[in-house]
């Protein structure tokens, strides 16, 4: 299952949260998607000059 | 009712008692300061600058820093009502993809993803949100950010931002970006990526926050 990371900031417990059923469909169906568009369109590769900023 | 000492401008010092366990100061009825167990109350209170020798602390609060190695998102939830600038705090963050790192914003009822006005760029590459503030572009799967981004409060529900992040490859990813109406008072805030998939594989993120 996926998850997220949730940090309470008052009593500082970290704990990890899992997708409920809903989103982990959701989640699932937008990773096919991004996967259904990266087949269909080229991958782009970021171009940057060679110089930083 | 609670024990109360009023200073009066009819009868000077009143005097009125009960076992509430709890002590309000009064000027002529008007209640300044309240000592009760869940602390201290001052109404209309001021502070002499030259009379404020040291703070004992407190006064930006650190959260708790978290390893962002897994999960495609980092929340920080419980931020007190009365906080009025955020930072967040980003060391060495990356994801196993290359969308972008947002920030949204949220209440009791829910992380906020639509009102952002928000853009970033680096140095031949930029792009906007209205899904969140968009503070980082990770060129690459593994190309880990670090900077600060202060986020702040403009009016009730209004929020701002405008910060820096470096990118490992020397890029600086500059970003900006306000919400106009949050729909209610902040108490959270969630760190992730724009397409919502992208999972944390590095670093650490914190946040600092202050009233």
């Amino acid at each position: 299952m996926t998850h997220r990371i949730v940090v309470d900031v008052q009593t500082g417990e970290v704990t990890q949260v899992e997708y409920t059923a809903e989103e982990q469909a959701a989640y699932d169906a937008a990773v096919a998607a991004q996967a259904e568009a990266s087949a269909e369109t080229p991958a782009e590769t970021p171009v940057e000059p060679t110089e930083g900023v | 009712m609670s024990v109360t000492l009023n200073a009066s401008t009819s009868s000077g010092l009143v005097q009125t008692a009960d076992t509430s366990g709890t002590i309000e100061l009064q000027s002529n009825g008007t209640t300044r300061l309240t000592v009760a167990s869940g602390g201290v109350t001052a109404n209309n209170l001021s502070l002499n600058s030259t009379a404020i020798t040291s703070f004992g602390g407190g006064v930006i609060t650190s959260g708790t820093a978290v390893a962002s190695t897994s999960g495609t998102s980092i929340d920080f939830t419980s931020i007190p009502s009365w906080v009025k600038r955020i930072t967040v705090e980003i060391i060495g963050v990356s994801t196993n993809g290359t969308s972008n790192f947002l920030i949204q914003l949220g209440t009791s009822g829910g992380i906020v993803s639509t009102g952002y006005l928000s853009g970033v760029g680096s140095r031949s590459n930029e792009t906007t949100s209205t899904a969140g503030f968009i503070v980082g572009i990770p060129a690459a799967a593994g190309n880990n950010l670090t900077g600060i981004i202060p986020i702040c409060n403009y009016t009730t529900n209004a929020w701002v931002t405008s910060g820096v992040l470096s990118r490992q490859d020397g890029f600086l990813n500059a970003s900006g970006g306000s919400i106009s109406s949050l729909g209610g008072t902040l108490d959270r805030i969630r760190i992730t990526t724009v397409n919502g998939t992208d999972t944390f594989d590095a670093g650490s993120i914190n946040i600092l926050y202050e009233g």
